[in-house]
C-alpha cells in the first residue's frame, strides 16, 4: 500500500512537474516572448502593399485626352493547375497573342508569367479560367500616341516622368501612393478577404494644357507634307495665341521621323525674321521717319570685313521697303542709326538671349552677344538676323508682342490644374488657371501696329505673297538664312523660315514654321514656309473646333461681308456654315459671368441652365450632371464653351 | 438555478453561437470581397473598352482618314480660304 502511495505522490509530482513547466513556458511564451511572437506572426499571415495612386490625365484645351492611366494587367499561368490544358491553352495563347512554340514551351515551366502589360479587354475572358492569375497594374497610355509627342513626352522606367510635359509636372500627376495590410496563407498567397487599408491612395491632379489637338494635327500633317514634299531635313512649326501666350500646337520632325522637342531645344539663325527687330528699334528711338531712303547700291555693297548682297536689287528704299522685299542692304543701312548698345537692348527686350520660361525641361536659351564682344560687322550681321542664335518659340513669342500691342508675355503649355483628392476638394477643382504673364512692354502700342503695317506689306506686295489668303489679311515675315554646319556657313545649305500674324489686324495667331535645308525646288522662304503656313491657316479656318474667334474674324473682313463678296462670285455657295442660332466666340469679351451649379441635375436640364447662362456646352459622359469646367462658381466669358462632365445615375426604386 | 451540466451546456451553446457568428461574419466577407473583385474587373473591362472605342473614334475623325475619305467617295475638297464665308452674327461682336 505505501509503496502505491508512493508511486502516486510520484506520478502526482510528476504531474504538477509538468503542468508547472507547461504554465512557465506559456508564461514565457506569451509574457516575456508575446510582442516577438505576435510580429512574427503577423509578418508571416500579413503583408504591407503599396497602393499606386493613378496618375492624373493630360487634356488639349478641348478636354481631349492626350495622356491617361489605365488598369491594365501582367498575367500568370500555373499550368498544373489548368482544367483542360488544350482548351484552355488555346484560349490564352490566342487572348495574349502567344506564338504557339512560345505557349509550348510556357507549358513546361511551372509558372508562366507573361508582363504584357494586357488591356482588361484582351484579359476578360481569362479571368473565368483556373489556373490563370492576373495582377492589375497601371498603365500609362497615350491615345493618339502621333500628336505632340515629344511636348508631352513618356514616362521613365521608374514610371515617373522622362521627358517633356510628364517630366515637368511630374509631382502633380504622380499623386501619393497608398498602403495596405492583406492576409495570407502559409504558402505566401493572399487570402480573398478585403484588405485593411492604413492610407488610400491619392490620385494625381489632372492637366488640361493649351494645346489643340484639332491645330496639333493640322501642324504636323502641313511639316510632315512639306518635309516630304521638299526633300527637308526637319522643321517646326509653333502655333499661339498671341494675347495670352498659350501654345496651340508645337510640331517638329527629322527627315528621319523622330519628334525631337527641337523648337524648344535647338537654335538656329533667324536670318530676315529678324529684320523687324531693328525696324522696332529705328521706330521706338525715332532714328527713322516713313519718307527716309537709302540707296539700294546696285544690289552689292562692301562693308569693312563683309560684302552684303540683295536678291531683289531696288535703287533705294524706305524702312517700309526694306521690310517688304526683305533687303540687307537697307536695313543694315537704317540700323547704323542706332548704337550697339541700343540695339542689343531691342532683341534683349524681344526676349532673345534668354529662356523664355515655358514650363518644358531643358529649353534652349539661344545666343545673344553683349556689344562688349561685337567685331566690326556685328551690327550688320544683327540687323539681318545673324550672329544671333534663337528658339522657334522665342521667335513665336517675340512676334507675339507685336501682335499683342507691344507687350511680350510669358508662354505656357498649362492652361489649368484641376483635382480635388489632395487637401479634400471636391473631384474637378481648378487649383490653377493660367492668366496672361506679362515679361515686360518692349515697343509702344503704336510703333507695335506700325510694325505690323510694315508686315502687312510684306504679304500684300513683298516676298510673302505665297502666304496671302484672299479674304482675310495675313502680316509676316519671310527669312532664308544660311546654315551653321560643323561652326561654318557650308554652301548650298539654308534655313527657311516664315513668322505670321493672323489675321493682321487683332491677330488672334502667331504662326512661326522652319524648314531645314530644303533639298527639291527653291530654298526660299518664300515659296518654302509661306505657302505652308496658308495651307495651315486655310485648314485652320475651315476646321471647326479650333482655338479661333469667328466672329472677331468676320467683322476683320469686310470685303468678305459686303461688296464683292466671295458669296457672289462663288454663286451664292457657302461653303462654310455657323450653326444658328449663333453663339460668338467672343460675344462677351469683357462680360464674364458666373457658371451655375448644375450638379445633379439630368443632362438636359443642366444644359438647358447653362445656354441660359450664355454658355456654350461640350458633353462628356452620360446620366446626371457631376460637375463643369470650368467648375461652378468661377467665372468665364459667356459664349465660351464649358465642358459638363455627367455620370450614369443608378436607377431609382419604384416608390410603392 | 442552473446546474453544473446546464452550465455546460450553456457554454456549448454560447460557444457556437460564437464561432457561427465568425464564420458567418467571414463568409460574407469573403463574398463581398469577391463581388467587390468582379465588379473592378467589370468596371475595368468597360473603362478598357471605352477607351478602345475613342481611340478608335479619334482614328476615325482624324484628318489623315477623314479628308482623303471625304475627298474620295464624297468629292469633297478642303476649302481654300475664298470659299470660306464666315456670317458676321448680329450684334456678336463689337
Amino acid at each position: 500500500m505505501a509503496k502505491l502511495a508512493v508511486r502516486m505522490q510520484v506520478v502526482e509530482f510528476g504531474v504538477f512537474v509538468g503542468l508547472a513547466l507547461l504554465v512557465a513556458r506559456a508564461a514565457q511564451v506569451q509574457i516575456v516572448q508575446g510582442r516577438r511572437w505576435a510580429e512574427e506572426a503577423k509578418a508571416q499571415r500579413t503583408e504591407r502593399i503599396v497602393l499606386p495612386a493613378r496618375r492624373g490625365t493630360l487634356y488639349d484645351r478641348h478636354g481631349t485626352p492626350l495622356a491617361v492611366t489605365q488598369e491594365t494587367y501582367h498575367v500568370g499561368v500555373a499550368p498544373n493547375e489548368l482544367r483542360d490544358p488544350a482548351a484552355d491553352g488555346a484560349l490564352i495563347s490566342r487572348r495574349l497573342g502567344l506564338a504557339p512554340r512560345s505557349w509550348q514551351e510556357a507549358l513546361r515551366r511551372r509558372y508562366a508569367y507573361f508582363a504584357g502589360p494586357y488591356s482588361a479587354l484582351e484579359v476578360q475572358p481569362l479571368r473565368a479560367v483556373r489556373g490563370v492569375h492576373l495582377e492589375a497594374v497601371l498603365s500609362r497610355f497615350y491615345p493618339d500616341p502621333g500628336v505632340a509627342r515629344a511636348t508631352i513626352g513618356r514616362l521613365g522606367d521608374d514610371e515617373l516622368g522622362g521627358s517633356g510635359l510628364e517630366k515637368t509636372l511630374d509631382t502633380l500627376l504622380a499623386g501619393r501612393s497608398g498602403a495596405a495590410v492583406v492576409l495570407k496563407d502559409r504558402a505566401g498567397r493572399e487570402y480573398e478577404s478585403p484588405a485593411r487599408v492604413i492610407a488610400a491612395p491619392v490620385p494625381g491632379l489632372d492637366v488640361v494644357l493649351t494645346l489643340d489637338a484639332e491645330l496639333q494635327e493640322i501642324a504636323q500633317r502641313a511639316l510632315d507634307d512639306a518635309l516630304r514634299r521638299m526633300d527637308a531635313d526637319g522643321g517646326d512649326v509653333v502655333m499661339l495665341d498671341p494675347t495670352s501666350g498659350e501654345v496651340l500646337a508645337l510640331a517638329s520632325r527629322t527627315r528621319e521621323g523622330s519628334a525631337r522637342p527641337s523648337a524648344f531645344t535647338d537654335t538656329f539663325e533667324p536670318g530676315s525674321i529678324a529684320k523687324i527687330f531693328a525696324a522696332a528699334g529705328l521706330l521706338t528711338l525715332r532714328r527713322v521717319s516713313p519718307t527716309d531712303r537709302v540707296s539700294g547700291e546696285g544690289g552689292k555693297w562692301r562693308l569693312p570685313g563683309r560684302t552684303i548682297t540683295d536678291e531683289d536689287p531696288q535703287p533705294s528704299f524706305t524702312l517700309a521697303d526694306a521690310i517688304r522685299v526683305s533687303s540687307n542692304i537697307g536695313i543694315v543701312k537704317f540700323a547704323a542709326r542706332l548704337e550697339p548698345d541700343e540695339q542689343y537692348a531691342i532683341l534683349r527686350d524681344f526676349g532673345f538671349g534668354t529662356p523664355t520660361g515655358i514650363e518644358f525641361p531643358a529649353e534652349a536659351a539661344g545666343r545673344l552677344r553683349p556689344p562688349s564682344v561685337w567685331q566690326r560687322p556685328s551690327a550688320a550681321s544683327l540687323a539681318m538676323g545673324y550672329e544671333l542664335s534663337v528658339t522657334p518659340i522665342q521667335v513665336a513669342m517675340a512676334y507675339g508682342a507685336l501682335a499683342n500691342d507691344g507687350v511680350l508675355l510669358e508662354p505656357t503649355l498649362i492652361r489649368e490644374v484641376r483635382g480635388g483628392s489632395v487637401e479634400g476638394g471636391a473631384p474637378g477643382t481648378v487649383r490653377y488657371r493660367h492668366r496672361p504673364e506679362p515679361v515686360r512692354r518692349v515697343v509702344s502700342r503704336d510703333v507695335a501696329a506700325a510694325l505690323r503695317e510694315l508686315l502687312r506689306g510684306v504679304v500684300e506686295r513683298g516676298t510673302g505673297t505665297e502666304a496671302a489668303l484672299t479674304n482675310f489679311p495675313v502680316a509676316a515675315k519671310t527669312g532664308t538664312a544660311r546654315r551653321v554646319v560643323n561652326g561654318r556657313y557650308a554652301a548650298g545649305e539654308y534655313t527657311a523660315s516664315f513668322a505670321a500674324l493672323f489675321p493682321a489686324e487683332r491677330p488672334q495667331l502667331v504662326l512661326v514654321v522652319k524648314i531645314d535645308n530644303p533639298h527639291k525646288g527653291s530654298y526660299f522662304a518664300a515659296q518654302t514656309a509661306a505657302p505652308v503656313t496658308r495651307s495651315m491657316l486655310e485648314q485652320a479656318l475651315a476646321a471647326r473646333n479650333v482655338a479661333l474667334d469667328r466672329a472677331r474674324l468676320s467683322t476683320a473682313v469686310p470685303r468678305a461681308v459686303g461688296g464683292a463678296t466671295p458669296l457672289e462670285d462663288d454663286g451664292g455657295v457657302v461653303p462654310y456654315l455657323v450653326p444658328w442660332p449663333y453663339h460668338p466666340d467672343s460675344a462677351a469679351v469683357g462680360s464674364r459671368r458666373a457658371v451655375p451649379d448644375v450638379t445633379g441635375l439630368g443632362i438636359r436640364e443642366a444644359v438647358r441652365a447653362l445656354h441660359r447662362r450664355g454658355f456654350r456646352v461640350a458633353l462628356r459622359g452620360w446620366g446626371a450632371a457631376e460637375h463643369t469646367w470650368p467648375a461652378a462658381g468661377d467665372s468665364a466669358n459667356s459664349g465660351s464653351v464649358v465642358t459638363l462632365f455627367a455620370q450614369p445615375t443608378p436607377p431609382r426604386r419604384p416608390r410603392r | 438555478m442552473i446546474r453544473g451540466r446546464h452550465w455546460v451546456a450553456v457554454w456549448l451553446l454560447a460557444f457556437l453561437a460564437t464561432t457561427w457568428i465568425v464564420y458567418a461574419r467571414q463568409t460574407a466577407s469573403i463574398r463581398a470581397a469577391r463581388e467587390l473583385t468582379d465588379l473592378r474587373a467589370r468596371r475595368a473591362n468597360l473603362e478598357g473598352h471605352r477607351a478602345d472605342l475613342e481611340r478608335r473614334i479619334r482614328t476615325a475623325e482624324s484628318r489623315a482618314v477623314l479628308v482623303p475619305r471625304a475627298q474620295a467617295r464624297l468629292g469633297l475638297h478642303l476649302p481654300s480660304d475664298s470659299e470660306i464665308v464666315l456670317i458676321p452674327a448680329p450684334g456678336g461682336s463689337r
